[in-house]
């Protein structure tokens, strides 16, 4: 039951810790201006934060009021603005890696950088919200009741678990310092590009099952023999990744279309034409 | 120097929409009525901290169905499904609904996604 505790408050808050600290590396690294940039981007943890506890109170208290539909359109609109604002943020990092600092510094335009400060503000909140409302459900039920171990037992396990979803952002931090940034970012572009689809896989879910989307076919095939997606583990492989088992044609198109979009959108070289500075 | 005005305002226009499209979305998810209705079969599931009963369910395929999650446990807990394409958090002593539109024949497994050490269950429609 302990190891329990510990397992669901990693995964519930790592996702939430992986967008957190590659922004917070980069930011740190490559904005002229970071303590501000920072400064949006921890009040958007604390805001998500905030609308975390809401949120699950909300849950508990309003299960009867919420019906099912409304939670799925909640639940599908936050998923769909994360996965853009994500996909926002590696695109805007992959054009200004190199020039915005000098961008800034030469006193261009500082307007660019404050409204992508609200996006990273926005994203944080979302990121921060979403899996943090569940957690807030699952703790107070957790920490309400006696499992044998003893309450004390529980609130160590969820303890724990949080200093494992830290040493994850740890990790991060780490890895900025000790590997080549070139590298590094590398390494989070990816994992960032899977998890935006992953966010969009689960929205067009979630649009299938309001009716907004047809779902153009049965399944195409079935690898759970190889990975199952109906398990913890897969859940979680297909929660970063996007990956599902069993297919129908719109979750393959949109899987297809996104590898196809997205290197596309991100190799297209850069519409400003900001003179190099001589 | 005017290309980088335009670019800016543009996002700027980008994010607001966003928040746009967020508020409207949840006000309508608010005015939103129940969406089962009197005629589709009715199937239970209990969850009691991690165990699921009945952990094989038999559901119709093609058919619309609803099935009514409740949760007798002490602890909290998540139905999830991706095949399902479902997740609902249940709070301990709460019951409540969910529909599922028609399935293909086939099995659908699913699980308590706040007891993931708890084997999965199974929905099989035929």
């Amino acid at each position: 039951m302990q190891g329990n505790v510990i397992f669901v408050v990693w995964r519930e808050s790592v996702e939430a810790l992986l967008v957190v600290g590659i922004l917070q590396s980069w930011l740190s690294t490559n904005a002229p201006d970071a303590r501000r940039a920072r400064a949006f981007l921890w009040s958007g943890v604390a805001a998500g934060l905030a609308v975390a506890g809401l949120l699950g109170w909300a849950l508990i208290a309003l299960t009867e009021a919420l019906s099912d539909t409304a939670q799925e359109i909640l639940r599908t609109g936050l998923v769909l603005v994360a996965a853009a604002l994500i996909l926002q943020m590696v695109v805007w990092m992959r054009r200004h890696g190199r020039t915005l600092k000098r961008d800034l510094e030469g006193s261009l335009d500082k307007a660019v950088a404050t409204e992508n400060w609200w996006g990273v503000f926005l994203l944080a909140l979302i990121a921060i919200a979403r899996e943090g409302s569940e957690t807030v459900v699952f703790l107070t039920g957790i920490l309400s009741v006696d499992l044998g171990g003893g309450r004390l037992g529980a609130i160590a396990a969820a303890g724990l678990g949080l200093v494992a979803a830290l040493a994850t952002y740890a990790a991060l931090q780490i890895g900025a310092r000790f590997l080549s940034w070139r590298l590094f970012f590398r390494i989070t572009e990816t994992m960032l590009l899977f998890l935006a689809l992953a966010l969009l896989m689960t929205g067009v879910d979630g649009l299938v099952e309001l009716d907004v989307v047809p779902r153009l076919s049965r399944r195409l095939w079935d690898t759970s023999m190889i990975l199952s997606d109906g398990g913890a583990f897969g859940g979680l492989v297909s929660g970063l990744t996007g990956y599902r088992a069993r297919p129908d044609l719109t979750q393959l198109l949109v899987f297809l279309s996104y590898w196809i979009l997205v290197p596309w959108l991100l190799s297209r070289p850069r519409r400003s034409t900001v003179p190099n500075p001589t | 120097m005017a290309t980088d005005r335009d670019h800016s305002l543009s996002r700027g226009l980008f994010v607001l929409r966003l928040i746009g499209a967020g508020l409207v979305l949840a006000a309508v998810a608010m005015g939103l009525p129940q969406t089962a209705r009197a005629d589709d079969p009715v199937f239970r599931i209990v969850f009691e901290d991690g165990k699921m009963t009945p952990s094989r369910l038999e559901v119709p395929a093609d058919t619309r169905i609803e099935l009514e999650l409740v949760n007798a446990g002490k602890t909290p807990a998540e139905f999830e499904s991706l095949p399902l394409r479902k997740e609902k958090v249940i709070a301990p002593g709460v019951t409540t609904s969910m529909v599922i539109k028609g399935l293909d024949p086939g099995e659908y497994s699913f699980f308590d996604d706040f007891h993931p050490d708890a084997p999965p269950a199974v929905l099989i429609a035929k």
